[in-house]
Parts: structure tokens; C-alpha cells; sequence
């Protein structure tokens, strides 16, 4: 207790390190940047910038891609307010009361309600990254070969969580991921697999190329396709931004229960910032006393929204740093930055120094919270007119930055090329309706579940009975029959939304 | 929900994935084939999986192009800029990448039909960009091109 309490307190004085502060202050701003251009989503931008962090310490390169996740969480609310078009799918349910609100005059104390509510959403989500992710970490320091195989088997029963449309195309998507992740050199035989004679794919396909493409290229593909549209111009405001005492009060009830649903949102694997906005929405409008102003700018809707896809970033991270399964494509891109780092996500990040890497991480999780509150509030106005770039300029600029990122990995070209298919692999996934998460956390966790697997037989001499020896192994069978049930369970909380808003 | 036409395509993709691998899989040695054979049983066996759901889609429901998500496809403009991307990483390794980066930026802005001003500045922010965090900050040593070698 008394050493979890000293790492604690010690990552809060290494967070503050000048250069940390600086990588809060520019990830933030580059987030909330790429959060507010509809059409550019949090995954996308992580990605794009994952190789920026190649150089940093571990845990300011996270403190980086971790504020830039919180900032496009956020930033997606400005556009959806001001212009109607909500920046990322997590801010959808918000400009649904943000406009309104912005058509009645009073988009400043719309974006003033999204940053508090985003700020408190945030910030209470990291009490259970600090509560959960040392436990379950502590519990996964249990964990053999068979218990490895199993906790990638659940990563990948999650595929059909994250699958929106269909299950069975979302579990196709995975099982190419995992085709794919069988490419480099084989782990127990030594063997060279379908490397085309590229000594570079020796340790297979470098996951951050996969990253970079599948999430960025294929998203400047997206934006190639379609005719290049004027964005409407953002509305000026010259209302408060800030909320008053009784505002404040009203809002803080919707805040708590909002972060209850994003948090628990956020840990369970599949759902995202998006099922959360919708679901902290709801749950605005069932406990408000003034029902009647939803639909037509109610402020408490909004706060709503807000502080449940925030409360999300703090969750989802507790099952990627702890039993390094990500639940969804963001977290899945921040793993790449943890492996980029030369760290296993797992429980090794709560032992010996790299617990003091992952604890300067959670402070530095929590200080980013205020520093997008301040950024929010102050810049909402800059930000605004961002939102109005034009596709034309984001297509060749996102390539440019996919090319030069992908290089930089190994300064080598073959990685480009590696990016460049993916991206076309990304496209193509999206447009026929597969899914490019899906073939993420397969090439994350194949090799996992690949040495797990036959590690454990190798140690019982060919015996799959080792594979339900142990009573951890039978919590994650059935986890993983959890897992595969989830979109059924996903799509009956979705039915039953819909029809309550009929 | 209608069996969409365009899942036609990719099941075809993906058997051909699995017979692509296969063939390369059997090149392996014995001990080395189990793993690979396993993950493309299990690609082919959902695939067929899905070409069950297909047909009874089919009958049940009927048949839809399943061409939704391209109706806001423009093809002259895709396929313009994806060959400039091509040309873009074709032309780097001899003309170095800031040369390429600056050419394919001209290009795809005018051929987007960007304003004079904004192509300008927009050259400028990017390779400014570039330049500082991955030149000077990372201290990448980006292709320079045989030419400037």
C-alpha cells in the first residue's frame, strides 16, 4: 500500500517535469485540432502522430498520445456544436442539444458546459484507472502459457464486440489479421513465413505501419473519394462561456452518472466513446427536471454527452495496460506506442522502473484534464475556425504525414510500402464492411495467443489438457463466451434506446 | 437484411487469400505448417460461414447492390490522386523527399482546385512541420535522393 502510495506520488512530481507539461500542452492542442475536423478521428490522429514519440521517454511519449486522445475526445464537441457536425463519432448525441443551443444564441455556454463536463468525465475516470489497473495487473502476474493463450483468445472474441454491422464479417476481419500476423520469422521452429525474401518483415509487419495505415492513410483515402465539399462556416459568439454556481449544481448530478456509464463503457472491451455519448444522453434526459427543453438545447444533454466519452478514455486504457488486450482502435493504437517503447503491455508495466513509467503516465493522465480544460476554454474560438479546413488541404498534408511517420520508424522504405498497402487494405475493409480494428488487435495479439498456445504444449508434450488446468483459465473461457455475446447484448441496450426514443 | 452483391467479392478476396497462403504454407516444413494451416481453416471455415448467412439472406430478404457506400464516389478524382500518390512514392527515392513532398503537394492542391494562397501556405506549415519534428527533433535522415547525394 505504503509503495503503491510512493509511486503514486512520485509519477505526480515526474509528470511535472518541464518536459512533460510541454507534451500535455501540444498533444492536447493537436488533439482537440484533430478532434474538431470532422472527418479526422481520435484513432487517426494517435496514429498518425505515434511516430513523433519514437524519441521521447516512455512515459512522456505516452503522456503525448494519451493528450491527444483526451483533446480529439473533446475537440469533436466544438465542431458538433458550432457546426452541427459532430468532429468524431463520440460527440454524435452532443450536437444534438449543442446546436440547438447555438441556433438559440448561446453556443458559448454550449462549449462552456461540453468542457467542464468533459473536464470531470475525464478526471474521474482516472480514480479507476488508479483503483482497478494495479489489481488486475497484480493479478495477471499469475498468468502461464495457457492463461496467455486464453487472455488472446478473449482480445479476439472482442473483434465481434467491435464489429458494428455484422459479427461474422468483423470475425472474418480478425482472422486475416491473425493470417497476417503469422508473416516473419516463426517463434518456436525458426523458420522464415511468407517474408518475399524482405529481411525487414523478420519480425513480422511492423505493427505501427499497420496502425498508421489501416487508421490514417485509409482515412485520406475516404476523404480522396468524395466530391470536396465548403464546411459551413462556424457561428461567432460573443455569449459567457462559463457557467454559473446554479448551472454548475445542475449539471453535477448528470456528470456523476455519466462518468459512472462512460467508465464502465470504457473497461468493458468492444464499446467505445461512441455507445457512451449516446447512453450518457439518455440517461441526461430520463433523470432531468426539465425534459421539455431536450431537443431544443438543453444544456444538461450536452454535459451529459460529454462527460460520458471522456469518462471512457480513462476505462478503456485499464484492460489495455493491464492484461494488454485493447478493447477498441484507440487504445489499440496507444499499445503500439507502448510497444514502439520497447514495453509488453501486461502486468510487467506495475513492476520494479516501469511502474514508475505507468504511475508518471496516470498522473500525467489526470494533469492533462486540466490542461484541456484551460485549452478548451480559452482557445474554443481558434479552434472554431479549424473547423473549417478544407478536405483538399487534409489530403495530400495526412498522406505527407503517413509517408514521412512510416519512414521514420526504420528510416527504411520498405515500411512505407508496408503503410501504403495497409491503407489500401483499410479502405477497402471500410468500404465493403469490414472492420480495420478488428485486423488491429488480431495482429496485436496473434503472436500472443501463437506462443501461448504452443509454448503451453510444448511444457505438457502435446497434452491440450494443460490449456484447462488452472481455475484462471476457465474465468477467461467463459470470458470469452461473455465476449462473444456481448454484440448481442450491445444491440438489445441499442433496441431498447431506440425504442424509448420513438 | 439483403444480401448485398458486393459480398460476393469478398469472400472471392478472401478464399483467394487462403489459397495464397496455403500454397506458400505448404512450402514450409511439416512443424512449421500446423499454426498457419489452423488460422486459414479458421479464415475459410467463417468465410463459408458467411456465404451460408448470404444465401439465406438471399432468399429471405432478397438481393441489394450492396453499392451504398460509393454513391458520393467520385472516380476521376480517387484515381487521379491515388496515382499521384504512387508517383509521389515512385519520384522520392530519386528526387529526395522534401522535392517530392513539395511537387505532390502542388499538384494534388491544383488539381483539388485550392487557391493560389492556401497551396502556398499550406507547402509552407507542412514542410515546416516535417522538417522540425522529424528533421531537427527525431533527427530522421529523410531520403534525400540520388540526385543530391
Amino acid at each position: 500500500m505504503l509503495e503503491t502510495l510512493s509511486l503514486m506520488g512520485n509519477g505526480f512530481v515526474s509528470a511535472l517535469y518541464p518536459v512533460n507539461i510541454l507534451a500535455m500542452i501540444a498533444g492536447v492542442t493537436i488533439g482537440i485540432v484533430i478532434g474538431c475536423l470532422p472527418g479526422l478521428s481520435a484513432a487517426m490522429g494517435v496514429a498518425l502522430l505515434l511516430p513523433m514519440t519514437f524519441s521521447m521517454e516512455a512515459s512522456t511519449g505516452m503522456i503525448m498520445l494519451g493528450a491527444i486522445y483526451c483533446g480529439a475526445i473533446f475537440g469533436g464537441s466544438i465542431s458538433a456544436i458550432l457546426i452541427h457536425t459532430p468532429g468524431t463519432p463520440a460527440s454524435a448525441a452532443t450536437a444534438i442539444e449543442g446546436y440547438q443551443m447555438t441556433l438559440k444564441g448561446q453556443a458559448g455556454k454550449a462549449l462552456g458546459t461540453a468542457c467542464i463536463a468533459s473536464f470531470f468525465g475525464g478526471l474521474l475516470s482516472c480514480i479507476s484507472l488508479y483503483f482497478f489497473a494495479p489489481v488486475l495487473g497484480k493479478l495477471a502476474m499469475k498468468f502461464g502459457s495457457p492463461e496467455y493463450f486464453w487472455l488472446s483468445i478473449f482480445g479476439l472474441t472482442i473483434i465481434a464486440g467491435v464489429s458494428s454491422k455484422s459479427m461474422v464479417k468483423g470475425l472474418m476481419s480478425g482472422a486475416l489479421g491473425l493470417l497476417l500476423s503469422t508473416i516473419g520469422m516463426d517463434p518456436m521452429q525458426g523458420v522464415k513465413r511468407f517474408m518475399f525474401g524482405q529481411s525487414s518483415l523478420y519480425e513480422g509487419i511492423n505493427v505501427t505501419c499497420a496502425l498508421i495505415g489501416l487508421f490514417s492513410m485509409s482515412q485520406a483515402l475516404i476523404l480522396a473519394e468524395a466530391k470536396i465539399k465548403q464546411r459551413a462556416r462556424a457561428t461567432q459568439f460573443n455569449d459567457r462561456m462559463l457557467l454559473t454556481k446554479d448551472e454548475l449544481k445542475n449539471i453535477a448530478p448528470t456528470i456523476g452518472r455519466s462518468w459512472i456509464i462512460g467508465n464502465l463503457i470504457g473497461i468493458l472491451p468492444g464499446a467505445g466513446a461512441s455507445i457512451a455519448c449516446f447512453m450518457g444522453y439518455n440517461t441526461a434526459r430520463q433523470f432531468s427536471k426539465h425534459k421539455e427543453l431536450f431537443g431544443h438545447g438543453s444544456y444538461e444533454g450536452v454535459a451529459g454527452s460529454e462527460a460520458a466519452n471522456n469518462a471512457v478514455t480513462g476505462g478503456s486504457l485499464i484492460p489495455m495496460l493491464t492484461l494488454g488486450i485493447p478493447g477498441e482502435s484507440v487504445t489499440a493504437v496507444l499499445m503500439g506506442g507502448l510497444i514502439i517503447q520497447g514495453l509488453t503491455p501486461g502486468p510487467n508495466l506495475f513492476v520494479g522502473e516501469t511502474a514508475k513509467m505507468t504511475y508518471t503516465f496516470f498522473a500525467g493522465f489526470v494533469l492533462i484534464q486540466f490542461f484541456m480544460l484551460g485549452i478548451g476554454l480559452l482557445g474554443c474560438r481558434g479552434f472554431a475556425n479549424i473547423a473549417r479546413l478544407s478536405d483538399a488541404i487534409l489530403i495530400p498534408s495526412v498522406t505527407i504525414l503517413c509517408v514521412v511517420g512510416s519512414f521514420a520508424i526504420h528510416q527504411n522504405f520498405v515500411d512505407v510500402v508496408i503503410m501504403l498497402i495497409f491503407g489500401v487494405i483499410g479502405w477497402l475493409a471500410r468500404k465493403f464492411g469490414l472492420n480495420n480494428a478488428a485486423i488491429v488487435l488480431a495482429l496485436i495479439l496473434g503472436p500472443i495467443g501463437e506462443k501461448g498456445l504452443r509454448r503451453s504444449l510444448l511444457l505438457s508434450g502435446g497434452d491440450p489438457r494443460i490449456l484447462f488446468s488452472t481455475p484462471v483459465c476457465w474465468v477467461l473461457i467463459a470470458l470469452c463466451v461473455l465476449g462473444i455475446l456481448s454484440p448481442v447484448l450491445m444491440d438489445k441496450m441499442a433496441g431498447k434506446k431506440i425504442e424509448e426514443d420513438e | 437484411m439483403k444480401m448485398k452483391k458486393t459480398d460476393i467479392g469478398v469472400c472471392l478476396a478472401m478464399y483467394a487469400v487462403c489459397a495464397f497462403f496455403l500454397y506458400m504454407t505448404l512450402q514450409l516444413p511439416k512443424a512449421a505448417q500446423i499454426y498457419p494451416l489452423c488460422v486459414i481453416a479458421l479464415l475459410a471455415g467463417l468465410t463459408t460461414l458467411h456465404v451460408f448467412n448470404m444465401i439465406r439472406a438471399a432468399i429471405s430478404y432478397g438481393v441489394e447492390s450492396g453499392l451504398d457506400d460509393f454513391k458520393n464516389f467520385v472516380p476521376s478524382q480517387f484515381f487521379v490522386l491515388f496515382a499521384m500518390i504512387l508517383i509521389y512514392l515512385a519520384v522520392m527515392p530519386y528526387a529526395g523527399f522534401y522535392i517530392a513532398s513539395i511537387l505532390f503537394m502542388g499538384a494534388s492542391l491544383i488539381f483539388l482546385r485550392v487557391k493560389l494562397w492556401q497551396i502556398v501556405l499550406s507547402e509552407i506549415v507542412i514542410i515546416a512541420l516535417v522538417y522540425c519534428a522529424f528533421t531537427l527533433f527525431l533527427e530522421v535522415r529523410l531520403p534525400a535522393g540520388i540526385f543530391f547525394e
